[in-house]
Parts: C-alpha cells; structure tokens; sequence
C-alpha cells in the first residue's frame, strides 16, 4: 500500500495552471525525492498531498484511503518558508505544535525534550525563539514536524542554510526514520544530497512530471558518456573529435564524450592523447550526474514548450 | 474541530496575556484616567474642606450694621465647604494690603469686600477676592449666603417680626424623589459615556490586534505549518476568541478597578462621579460588546488576510474605523436625545449597533422591539461578515506581496 498516491492531478490558479496531469506514489520505507526547479509546482504538489488546497481534478490517496483530513495527523511537515512563532518559548512552541497533531501535553513535552537532545540543542529550550539562531531554529522547526511520530515525513528543503555538521546531523536522522518504515519526501534542488539519499525520485518542470522511478533506473538510462580526467601538463588533449564538451577545473577535466556507439572505446582514445602529453593521476568514466540530468531535461523540455508553443502554459 | 480552535485560543490568550504590553496597558489606562479625574477634582478645589475668609464692611450707615455678622452666621450653617468668615468693619487705610499679605503668606482664602449701594442700586456692592480661582465652591455658597442676608435684611425692613422672617426663610423641604431620579440620570449618561469609549477602545484595538496577529503569522509564516493540520475557519475562530478573551480580561480589570476607586471610602471622586451600574445594563454591556468585538474582529480578520505588511493594513483601517468614527460622532447627541431620530437611524445600522444602542439602552430604556431588530440585523450581519471573512482568509493568507483588486476579491470568494 503506497503512503501517498496522487492520480492524474490538475491544479490551475487565476493566472497559471500550477500543475498538470501528474502521478506518482511513495512506499513506506523510502526516501522520495520531488526534484524541479523553482516554481515548478513542487510546493504546489505537496500543499494538494496535505490539503493546503485541493486539486481541481485528478485524486490524492493518503494511507491508502481517499484524501481526509483526519489523517493528517499522521503526516509531519516543514515547510519551506520556516515559521515559528518569534516571541514564544521554544518548549512552549514545540508542546503547541505537538498539540495541534493530537499529542497531549504531558507526551509532547517529553518528546520534545528527548529531541531537542538528540538535535542537540537542550541549551535552546528555556530561550525564545527569536533568540535563537537561523540553524536553530531550523532545528527546533524539524524536532516540531516530528514530535507525533508521523509515518508521512515532508520536508521541503529541509537542508538549506544548514552548516555542514547540522545538515549532516538531520540527514541521519532522516535515515534513520526511513530505516523504522516511515516514507520521506524531499524536495529540493540540491542534487548531490537526492543522489546519496533517494531512492526514487520525480522530476517535475512547469507543473509537469519529467521522468520518475528509482534512482538506479533513471541513472541506467542514461550512457556512460562522462569522463573525469585529472592531469598535470598540456590540456590540448581536449581538443580531441571524441570530445563533445569539456570544462578544466584547474587540472580537473570533466568531458561529455561525442555520441558514439562505442563510448568505451572513445575514452581509451582520449586517455591515450592524454597519455602523451599529460602525468595522468586519476581517469574515470562516470555516469552521468542527477544533475547533468536535471538540467538537461529541464533545458529540453523548456525548449519543447518554447517551440511547440500547444504548452498548457 | 472544536479541539484545534481551543488550542490557537488558548496559545493566542496566553501569550499575549503575559506579554508586557498586556500588563503596561492594563495599569497605566486606569492610572491615566484615575490622575486625570483626581486632577480635575483637585484642580476645582474639591479637596479643600474648610475655608477661611474676612469680610470687610464700611461703617457709613448706607451699608446695614449688622450684615457683616448676619452674614457670617447664614456662612457658618453651611457645610461644603465650612466657612470660617471674620468680619472687618471699619477697614483702615491699609486693610487691604494687610489682608492680601494674609492671603499670600498664612491661611486666609480671600475677602469680601462690600461697598456702599452705587447711585440707583438698593443693594451694597460686592467684590470677592479669592487666592485663587479654583474656590468656585465657596463663591457658590458665599453668593447664596448674600441673597439670603439681603432679603432677611429688606423683610426686616418691611416690618416683618424676626421671627416672622425665619419662618418664612427657612429651607424648604423639598420632595427629593425626583431630583434623586435626576441624579440616577446623570449618573446613567456618565457610565454609559464611559463604557461607551472603553467598548470603542477595545473594539478598535483588540480588533486590530487580531489584523495585525494575522499579518504577523503571515510573514512568519507559521501558518503554513499550522494549516497542515487544521482548517483556515479554525484558525481564525481560535484566534478571534483568544484575542476577544484578553479583551475581555482586560476590561474586566478596568470595570473591577472603577468599581474598587469609587466605592465610599477608598477613594472618595464625589457623588456626581461614582459608578452606578445596573445588572441589566452590565448584561447588555457584555452581550454588545461581544457582538460587535466579533463583528469588527471578523472584518479585521479579512483585512489581515488580505494585507501583506503591517503598512498595507494602515492604509486598510479606514474600512473599520469609519463606523465606529460615525459613532463616536454622534454619541454625544444620542446620549441627550436616546429617542431621537439620530440614535434610532444610528442604533439600526448594524456597523454601529453594538455602541449606539448600547448607549441608548444605558441611557433611557427603548422599546423591546427596537432592542430585538437591531439585534437580529447585527447578528445576521455578524454571520455574514465571519462567511466572507473566511473565504477571504483561506485564500487570502496563501497570497504574498501583492494585494487582491475588487474582481479577485470575487473569484477569491468562489474559491472552496
């Protein structure tokens, strides 16, 4: 049974139609990964997946029932505008909001405590939360959309402007949840972290879905074309016909091979030019990066709309 | 879901209870309003109770030998203030200067000085000194004392008896029931010009305060997490009591404090200042408070939505405050007039209900019919500004940076 099923939905506001057609499903024990660039419907999918607002056709199932609003007191939710109330006390905010998803008040304090623990940040409780700072209040923010335990955890860039210990610290954690059986959806623009966290992933631009499946086939999908060179000496090696794109990062070369029907053959090619002028101490031949792929794909089907001009748009 | 209104009321209460405006506000209103009434008491020399004064009377035979003393007599049977008068009589060359060091440096009040009748008058003349002009008091019963003497004296002169002229000048007893209700009156149209502003004042603020809390989430944007679990309507229920209650409590402190000031013998602000409320006007109080709190707090509600800074709402007020302006305008002329044209036409507009028949209510009871009409408009009112209200919330608290125009105020309201 999927955690979150949405079927065929359609979203149009005033001016632009939000999004279109989509479908796509989360399991139970997966990382999800809702990947778009800004104002591609991401945050308009999951306003609809917790009844923000409705769509206008197409249908969203929670825990394998029709959408109800009694349900959502199993999903847990940071969205990506962080709100907390500044004035209020950081325990008093998180027994609040842990209130507000049935909790009563007694075990909302003591969750909130053993979180605030694990998130490290027991010296934040007594405080406001205006005097707090920015990662803080991230902090306490994620603690709040964990507190009742959901089994539906959404968190809407839940790593941006997090230093890199902290943003370590709540990755671990939502690896942990998802290793108890809770699905996770993120949704982000920050590819390095879907590739080494996701399972599967969905691609959305302009309010519709790209491509969609498990990380493995989406990656499958795509050849080997990458090659990663770092070298010390001459790059005229670059200039080589097998070579469709190549950037040098300061003795780092990363290539776009030529279409070709043998790209295995085309690197060993190119590492024996290489060879000749160059001390070559790392060559690789890669897949290509989720965001290779992003931004192809969005580049592609930004294009198609332009030219097709028929775009619901 | 009765349980997620509860809990934003509860939050929304006590949080701003606690807060220090909360608690400046609560102290420093009354304690303004209490200097203000003390001042004004002292300032019109209410806090003195005795007076001492000279009377000074030429011995020329046009003046009567004996009013000087008459006079001091008919001034020791009054009592506020008691009047303590020595009588001059011949003043010497420098009696002036003498008394006006008096005034200055020990406890003389001021003198009256009589002069003999001018040509064509019967009577002497009198020119009253006092050390200040506060002892209006004391000139009151001084002037009626002299009217008294006078006519004692011109009887006298007529061939009355002495004892014929006390009879005849001796107070009357007057039924006092009427002019009691006259009091009751007074005191009637004060307490309701007073509870009438603090209804004013709370409405205004508080409704306010509900706008600008709504304005504040927005741009926190905690509402995004809140709506995860609970619906717009919820939201804006919880917050509207929350808020409401704090005023409540508030005017509860107020209307306690009064209460303690003006009993007899705390803080005594004199009898035409005392607070006199009936149970049924306080029912009536509460109940139209309440009402038009919801009705304004309602419409601040939509505004709050629809607004996306604290500056937009500014420019937003005026669509609440022109009414209750109307009201403020016109208070004055109803509480003198309850059955007038005005107060009827003004009680009947729903936007002005709650104060204008309040007011009329306080002041001279209106027919129960008029009390149930007004009544039931308010209500319907009330029922269509919170279902417009909503809708403009719903939407309207999802919107950022740019404020709706008329048509998408419509399509906002088609919205489910």
């Amino acid at each position: 049974m999927p955690i979150v099923e949405l079927q065929e939905v359609r979203k149009a506001y005033d001016t632009k139609i939000a999004v279109e057609d989509l479908s796509f499903k989360i399991e139970s024990g997966t990382m999800f990964g809702l990947l778009g660039p800004n104002g591609s419907g991401k945050t308009s999918s999951i306003r609809m997946m917790i009844g923000i607002t409705v769509p206008d056709s197409g249908s969203v199932t929670l825990f394998g029932q029709p959408f109800d609003r009694k349900n959502l007191i199993r999903v847990g939710y940071l969205p990506e505008e962080r709100g907390l109330y500044k004035k209020m006390n950081v325990l008093d905010q998180l027994v609040f909001l842990g209130q507000l998803h049935g909790l009563d008040a007694a075990t909302a304090k003591k969750r909130s405590l053993v979180w605030c623990e694990r998130m490290e940040i027991t010296e934040a409780i007594p405080k406001r939360t205006e005097e707090l700072s920015k990662g803080m209040q991230q902090k306490i923010q994620f603690i709040a959309s964990l507190l009742h335990e959901p089994d539906l955890i959404i968190m809407d860039e839940p790593f941006s402007g997090l230093d890199p210990v902290n943003a370590t610290l709540l990755q671990d954690t939502l690896v942990d949840l998802r290793k108890e059986g809770k699905a996770v959806l993120f949704s982000t623009h920050r590819m390095d972290q879907v590739e080494k966290l996701c399972d599967e992933i969905a691609l959305i631009a302009s309010g519709q879905l790209l491509l969609s499946g498990s990380m493995r086939e989406v990656k499958s999908t795509y050849p080997r074309n990458r090659v990663q060179i770092a070298f010390e000496g001459s790059d005229a090696f670059l200039k080589h016909p097998a070579i469709a794109e190549a950037k040098n990062y300061n003795g780092l070369a990363e290539i776009k091979l030529a279409p070709s029907s043998d790209l295995a053959a085309a690197a060993n090619t190119i590492l024996a030019e290489a060879l000749s002028m160059a001390r070559i101490s790392r060559f690789e031949v890669v897949e290509p990066t989720l965001e290779e792929i992003f931004i192809e794909r969005v580049t592609t089907a930004n294009l198609a709309s332009r030219n097709g001009g028929n775009h619901a748009a | 879901m009765l349980h997620n209104t509860w809990l934003i009321a509860k939050r929304e209460y006590f949080e701003r209870i606690r807060a220090r405006s909360f608690i400046v506000m609560t102290v420093l209103i009354p304690t303004l309003m209490g200097g203000l009434l003390w001042g004004v008491g002292l300032a019109s020399g209410k806090g003195k109770t005795s007076v001492s004064i000279a009377i000074v009377t030429p011995a020329d035979g046009k003046v009567d030998p004996h009013f000087g003393f008459d006079l001091q007599d008919e001034l020791a049977k009054h009592k506020h203030p008691k009047i303590e008068a020595n009588v001059i009589s011949p003043p010497s060359a420098d009696t002036r200067q003498e008394l006006q060091a008096e005034m200055n440096h020990k406890g003389l009040d001021g003198y009256l000085w009589v002069t003999p009748p001018a040509p064509g008058h019967a009577t002497p003349g009198f020119e009253w000194k006092p050390k200040s002009k506060n002892y209006l008091n004391t000139q009151n019963e001084l002037g009626e004392s002299i009217r008294t003497v006078l006519t004692k004296e011109g009887l006298a002169r007529s061939g009355l008896g002495a004892a014929d002229v006390t009879t005849l000048m001796q107070p009357i007893d007057l039924d006092s029931s009427d002019a009691g209700k006259k009091d009751a009156a007074d005191a009637a149209q004060a307490s309701a010009y007073g509870l009438f502003f603090i209804m004013y004042f709370v409405i205004v603020f508080y409704g306010m305060n509900v706008a600008r809390s709504i304005i504040e989430e927005k741009t926190s944007r905690i509402f995004e997490v809140l709506l995860a679990t609970i619906k717009p309507e919820e939201m804006m229920a919880g917050k509207v009591l929350g808020v409401g209650a704090v005023g409540l409590t508030q005017v509860a402190i107020w209307l306690a404090a009064a209460a303690a000031l003006s009993a007899p013998g705390l803080i005594s602000l004199g009898s035409d200042m005392s607070f006199d409320l009936p149970v049924s006007n306080m029912i009536f109080f509460v109940s139209f408070f309440l009402l038009g709190y919801i009705l304004y707090s309602g419409l601040a509600a939509a505004l709050g939505a629809m607004a996306s800074s604290e500056q937009e709402l500014q420019q937003m007020n005026i669509f609440l405050m022109l009414p209750l302006i109307a009201c403020s305008g016109v208070v004055f002329q109803v509480i003198s007039d309850p059955d007038g044209m005005l107060a009827k036409v003004f009680s009947f507009i729903p936007f002005c209900t709650p104060l204008i028949m309040y007011v009329r209510i306080a002041v001279h009871q209106p027919p129960w019919w008029e009390i149930a009409v007004s009544l039931a408009g308010l209500v319907v009112t009330i029922l269509a500004i919170l279902w417009f209200a909503a809708r403009v919330y719903r939407v309207g608290i999802l919107m950022y940076g740019k404020k709706p125009n008329l048509p998408e105020l419509l399509r906002w309201l088609k919205y489910s």
